[in-house]
């Protein structure tokens, strides 16, 4: 028998303090006291208006115990389910899963290597490989539908390609609350019914606030609009330290937090229990080229630090992860996009999006998706931390093989090398098997490898009436906005 | 007095807002010829910020300090110059086109082109086509600078300069345009006159064109 024992099932990480957690909490609760929020929706100055909040003109304050009443009613944990129903991925404390960012303007075209708008095929072209991709649990668009037949209506179009060649659980963005209640339909359609997609959504919806502390029209509609039909929805601010918002990560941290907070006070008002999600692509201004970085390791230190909070308000958390600066996916994007994985990974966030980005968040690329898909195993692997029961400490087998002994045939070797990490695409030959196999770089095999999936890989389909379904939303929406 | 013009562009390059408006003031009142302040002053202090910048060895916030301290100094010298002493640094209308709330590159562009002396009027985000057309026919600005962040609101910006050419008025400023999904080739498609990848170059290009185009 022994007392007192820890252990640590997995690996532990951790950026703040419960008292710094707390003080970050109680600064935000300041904020929408004091300065409060703007919000450009009537009926959500409304709903304030008839509650304990003060409004004056579109500047809402809100009084704290407001803001913890609302926390007390957001769910723990959200089953999504893919089209294809094995594919479940609750979303619960600490169960990490990865999946890529959305609407991206250009694309690195694989024929003619050059940067072009995407079109609705490098959606679809993206939902096949996240399909196919072990370590991807949910898929955003990567890309956005710029062939789409009217902008207006895109997000119905854009989604109807992620939903082809892809059977896995989403995050979905949308135009405004029309295009989200459209979006909402398709999913109903393709999840068996309201009620089933309550149950199970197929997807959450991305909406995000304007930081510093202001709600524009569409994305508060968005966000009523998913309350009213519990929609999973996130809310998710993106500041810029040292720009929309302070330069300090606690800072950011604070501000972000009070915008969550006031959403989450909103949702309770119109709907109790509305499945909300908290969010953060939490980073900075690069001070000498003036971008919003994807690639500074402030944001995985202030991503890590929101899920500390996440975890402390009961709240599931989408964060950020496997995306870089870079221009191309090169040295640059690899160590980048593998830092934010890493930390993302760690801090136990629920939902890491934008896995994949290169170029700040402003380029697709379908190589990139292949090359995170090993990274993710690497980060996974590292995650796992060190079993110390007794057969794992080994001391029988220590003993029996004694000083000067071998270990490649023993059966707890058998048995247990399998625990490791198998790399797929990395390599680790010796020199000459590595110019035997035509002297590959890592770049030669993730571009091989994606060839391969898009042309091999078949994702199970969506029957035609289902599509006829679907497509006949899109079609009438395009009708409507012609 | 000797007005020391050399300190001037010092106090811009160092960002020192109030002794560079109490400077300003005091240069003024003792008779100093307000353009040769600007240009053997405050625009100097500026070129230099710009190299520095261009250098890589100073940065954002930097930059805008300066870019603050010249505009401040600019609204007191403004009533004093005629339209020949402004030279290229003339008035601007600017503003992020409809349907899109993006503004930071906006905001940034503009800080930019109060730094280089321009008087900037800022509409803001989500901005019908009349709002940007109206402006300048109200401000008469030489410069029309849109932001679009969105593939979405991108079109905005070419209806707009339609009807600056309706209104019989497009050839009477630069328009210049930018945002992440914006490009040389989109510019020049919806007849654009300058396309600027960021902020920093929007004002470089900006001098370059009506240079070419005054000589
Ligand atoms: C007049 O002269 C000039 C000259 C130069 C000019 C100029 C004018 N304007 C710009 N420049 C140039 O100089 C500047 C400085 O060097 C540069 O300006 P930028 O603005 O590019 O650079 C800034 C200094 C820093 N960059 C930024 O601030 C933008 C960063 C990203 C991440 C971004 C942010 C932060 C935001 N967003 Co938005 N956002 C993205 C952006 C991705 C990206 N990397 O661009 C982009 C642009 N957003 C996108 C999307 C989809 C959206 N966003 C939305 C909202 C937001 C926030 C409100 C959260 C926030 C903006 C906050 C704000 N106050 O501006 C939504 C739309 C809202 C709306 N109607 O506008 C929403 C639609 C998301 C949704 N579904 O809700 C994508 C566009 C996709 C597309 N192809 O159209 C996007 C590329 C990100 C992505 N991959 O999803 C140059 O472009």
């Amino acid at each position: 028998m022994k007392i007192n024992q820890q252990i640590n099932k997995s690996t532990q990480f951790k950026v703040l303090s419960e008292d710094q957690i707390e003080q970050i909490f109680f600064a935000s609760l300041e904020v929408l006291e004091q300065t409060g929020g703007q919000i450009f929706h009537e009926e959500a100055l409304t709903l304030f208006k008839n509650s304990n909040a003060v409004v004056n003109g579109n500047t809402v304050r809100i009084p704290p115990f407001m803001v913890e009443e609302a926390l007390n009613f957001y769910p723990r944990k959200i089953t999504l389910r893919g089209r294809d129903k094995k594919n479940l991925l609750s979303l619960q404390k600490d169960t990490v899963a990865f999946g890529t960012g959305s609407d991206l303007p250009f694309t690195y075209d694989r024929e003619t290597g050059e940067r072009r708008r995407t079109r609705y095929q490098d959606v679809k072209n993206a939902g096949k490989l996240v399909d196919a991709l072990s370590h991807y649990d949910f898929l955003m668009s990567h890309g956005i539908v710029g062939d789409a037949p009217n902008p207006q209506t895109y997000d119905r179009h854009q989604f109807m390609a992620m939903v082809e060649n892809n059977t896995k659980p989403m995050v979905v963005t949308s135009v405004d609350g029309e295009g989200l209640e459209d979006l909402w339909k398709m999913g109903c359609l393709i999840q068996g019914g309201e009620e089933e997609f309550r149950l199970n959504p197929l997807f959450v919806a991305y909406i995000e606030p304007i930081s510093p502390l202001k709600n524009d029209r569409t994305a508060v509609e968005k966000l009523l609009f998913a309350a009213e039909k519990k929609i999973p929805a996130m809310y998710t601010p993106c500041p810029s330290s040292g720009a929309t918002a302070p330069a300090t990560m606690a800072g950011m941290l604070v501000q972000s937090l009070a915008e969550t907070l006031l959403a989450s006070v909103l949702c309770h008002l119109k709907n109790p229990g509305m499945p909300l999600i908290m969010g953060g692509v939490t980073t900075l201004l690069d001070m000498k080229m003036s971008t919003y970085s994807y690639g500074a390791p402030e944001l995985s230190l202030a991503s890590a630090a929101n899920t500390d909070i996440s975890k402390w308000l009961n709240l599931i958390m989408f964060s950020t992860g496997g995306c870089s600066d870079s221009k191309i996916l090169d040295e640059q994007a690899a160590a980048e996009q593998m830092t934010s994985l890493f930390y993302s990974y760690l801090s136990g966030a629920n939902l890491i999006h934008d896995v994949g980005y290169i170029d700040h968040g402003t380029n697709a690329s379908l190589e990139s998706l292949v090359l995170n898909q090993e990274m993710m195993g690497l980060v996974k692997q590292f995650g796992k931390g060190i079993n110390t029961d007794d057969d794992h400490l080994a001391l029988e087998l220590i003993e029996k093989q004694g000083p000067g002994g071998e270990y490649v045939t023993t059966d707890h070797t058998f048995n247990h090398w399998k625990e490791w990490y198998l790399p797929d695409l990395q390599d680790r030959s010796d020199y000459e098997t590595w110019v035997a196999n035509g002297s590959k770089t890592m770049g030669d095999r993730v571009k091989e490898r994606t060839q391969d999936l898009l042309d091999n890989y078949q994702p199970k389909q969506m029957t035609q009436e289902l599509k006829q379904e679907l497509k006949k939303i899109c079609d009438d929406a395009d009708k409507r906005h012609a | 007095m000797n007005i020391d013009f050399e300190r001037i562009s010092e106090l811009i390059t160092k960002g020192q807002i109030e002794q560079l408006q109490e400077q300003t003031n005091q240069a003024i009142e003792t008779g100093t010829e307000p353009a040769i302040l600007l240009n053997k002053g405050l625009l100097p202090g500026m070129d230099k910020v710009g190299q520095l910048w261009r250098n890589g060895d100073m940065f954002m916030p930097e930059v805008l300090r300066s870019a603050k301290a010249m505009s401040k100094a600019m609204d007191i010298l403004r009533p004093h110059l005629s339209k020949d002493d402004m030279g290229s640094a003339g008035k601007m209308v600017l503003g992020t086109v409809a349907g899109d709330l993006h503004d930071i590159g906006k905001d940034l562009a503009g800080m930019m082109f109060e730094g280089a002396g321009y008087e900037v009027l800022n509409i803001g985000i989500d901005q019908p086509n009349e709002a940007f057309v109206n402006a300048a026919i109200e401000h008469k600005p030489d410069v029309l600078g849109m932001s679009a962040l969105l593939t979405t609101t991108m079109p905005r910006m070419g209806e707009v300069i339609n009807s600056l050419k309706e209104s019989g008025i497009r050839d009477e400023m630069a328009v210049i345009i930018g945002g992440a999904p914006v490009t040389k080739e989109f510019a020049d498609e919806i007849g654009a006159d300058l396309y600027a990848p960021n902020a920093g170059s929007a004002v470089e290009l900006t001098k370059q064109y009506f240079a070419q185009n005054n000589s």
